[in-house]
């Protein structure tokens, strides 16, 4: 079933790590405006409970879908360079 | 991991491989819907709203019905992906990925039409810049983008195998494949970090799929509008969500089975377990909506009630009567009884819903609007060509979105149904052996490596 592939070279890996870096900049992109949104809320007293409230839930979801998408990044890549 | 020698599933290559003159077809008479809808939003960015149906007071009409109905088909593929998945229901192995795909493509779709509605697109660097956590809107654009990126990482992981088949079988985009593949050999490591990604996935995008349609119906119900101001709308969305995602996949499923030939994979039994889920729906659906009625007119309220007789014998009856038709009567009729003519019945019915749960949409948004609480001039709401254009483009987009996926990858996971072959036939004895009583429980060893 299983049959040996050969080893990628460097271009593929830099793109698929690419990609993964991408991912963690689309997050990270996301949490840093929930957490400006709070920011300005509460500068300008305008219910900041509301926001804090809304990114309880937002930002965990989003840091649980990068944990998921980073360890099959990790998991499939890193098996193939142990091979 | 597939063995490249095994053809037999080497009809679900074949729309990759080969590219009939019925694409071209397809595609050129799809990309006409679409300039349509170029055409019509190029007039609407020089002109403004104002060449639209929309006014003061229906100030939201084809558009954010056309948003409403779209993530609410969305509910199609993930949702009920992941809970065939977590339930082990074995006949979901051709069904999964175009249901995935479906969530995808209308979530951008759906979308899309915020972005026509602001009129001015540039509008939406407010939300980004100065946007408010109080307002259910913003609400909306956090949810739903943690949905769409859910919804994209559940599309794309189960796909890895097969993009590894591609990878190795096929001639062309070999580099695309390669770097999409992320190494993957079918190692047992490899399957058991795919694996648990995928479980993990499962049953993260259940609670986020039921509440993106929760606070898309909070939208309207944070509002005092008459008849919007409801407890059980976010529910009520739901339910409609799923019921119009079920009856797109039937359609889809059918379109793909007579293009490609895939009658092999998607037999009847298929579309009568979707026949009868369908069913369920909409016997759900009408549960909803004569609870929502009945509240509205038990409680007699004046502005409420003008809105209700809008809708019963107004000028919005024929519309509310004919969603009543085709969400209920058509589909019970169809789906009752599925021993003969099974697919027929069973498209006819999706078809009546899907146009049913669009009348449903427009039937929510727009008669609230025409007769507002506040003492604002009543009015009726008639879309012009602008608001028909970008919502035929809309619809063409979306199939053309699906067609040209099909021509990228497999619309059918080719390793779940391998799996299914070599050990899912075993598992399933096992695991019903475990369900029986007096019977001798086999030392169970999961082989769980579809997730």
């Amino acid at each position: 079933m299983d049959r040996p592939h050969p080893l990628p070279d460097r271009t593929v890996k830099i793109l698929q790590w690419a990609m993964a870096g991408g991912f963690i900049l689309f997050v990270g992109a996301i949490v840093t405006w929930i957490i400006h949104l709070i920011r300005t809320a509460w500068w300008l007293r305008d219910v900041p409970s509301a926001s804090i409230g809304i990114s309880l839930v937002a930002i965990p979801v989003f840091l649980v879908l990068l944990g998921v998408v980073l360890y099959v990044f990790w998991g499939l890549l890193t098996d193939r360079s142990e091979r | 991991m597939a063995d490249p020698a095994d053809t037999r599933d080497a009809i679900l290559l074949a729309p990759i491989e080969r590219t009939g003159r019925g694409f071209y077809w397809a595609v050129a008479i799809l990309s006409l819907g679409v300039l349509w809808g170029a055409v019509a939003y190029a007039v609407q960015l020089d002109g403004g709203l104002g060449v639209t149906g929309l006014h003061q007071p229906v100030s939201w009409g084809f558009y954010v019905t056309n948003f409403v109905f779209f993530i609410g088909i969305s509910h199609a593929g993930t949702l009920i992906s992941a809970i065939l998945r977590l339930s082990r229901a074995e006949w979901r192995r051709p069904i999964t990925r175009m249901a995935e795909v479906i969530t995808v493509m209308v979530l951008f779709i759906g979308a899309g039409q915020i972005l026509v509605d602001l009129g001015r697109p540039d509008r939406v660097m407010n939300v980004i810049r100065h946007g408010r956590y109080q307002s259910p809107l913003l609400w909306d654009a956090t949810s739903i983008s943690a949905y769409l990126t859910a919804s994209l990482v559940y599309l794309w992981l189960p796909m890895i195998p097969d993009i590894a088949i591609l990878r190795d079988r096929l001639g062309k985009r070999k580099f695309f494949y390669t770097v999409l593949a992320l190494g993957w050999q079918g190692t047992e490591r490899q399957h058991k970090v795919l694996n648990r990604a995928i479980a993990v996935m499962a049953v993260l995008v259940i609670p986020i799929a039921v509440s993106v349609h929760t606070v898309v119906s909070f939208v309207f119900s944070m509002t005092l509008q008459p008849m919007w101001h409801s407890t059980i709308f976010g529910p009520y969305f739901v339910v409609g969500a799923i019921f119009s995602g079920i009856a797109a996949l039937i359609v889809a499923m059918l379109i793909f089975r007579k293009a490609y030939g895939l009658q092999g994979y998607l037999r009847p039994i298929h579309f009568r377990y979707l026949g009868q889920l369908l069913l369920v729906m909409a016997l759900l659906w009408f549960y909803f909506t004569f609870t929502e009625y009945l509240t509205g007119y038990y409680g007699g309220e004046v502005e409420e009630m003008k809105v209700f007789w809008g809708k019963f014998w107004g000028p919005f009856s024929l519309f509310f009567w004919g969603m009543v038709l085709a969400n209920f009567v058509i589909p019970l009729f169809c789906l009752v009884r599925l021993e003969r003519r099974t697919i027929g019945k069973v498209l006819t019915a999706s078809l009546s819903v899907i146009v049913g749960m669009w009348l449903e949409r427009f039937i929510i948004v727009v008669p609230t609007l025409s007769y507002p609480r506040l003492p604002f001039p009543e009015g009726i709401y008639w879309p012009t060509w602008v608001e028909w254009g970008e919502t035929a483009a809309s619809f063409a987009l979306f199939a053309l979105f699906y067609l040209l996926f099909t021509k990228v990858f497999p619309i059918i996971s080719i390793w779940e149904i391998q799996e299914g072959r070599e050990v899912g036939l075993k598992e399933v004895e096992e695991r019903l052996l475990t369900y029986l009583p007096d019977t001798v429980e086999p030392e169970f060893t999961p082989v769980d490596r579809g997730g």
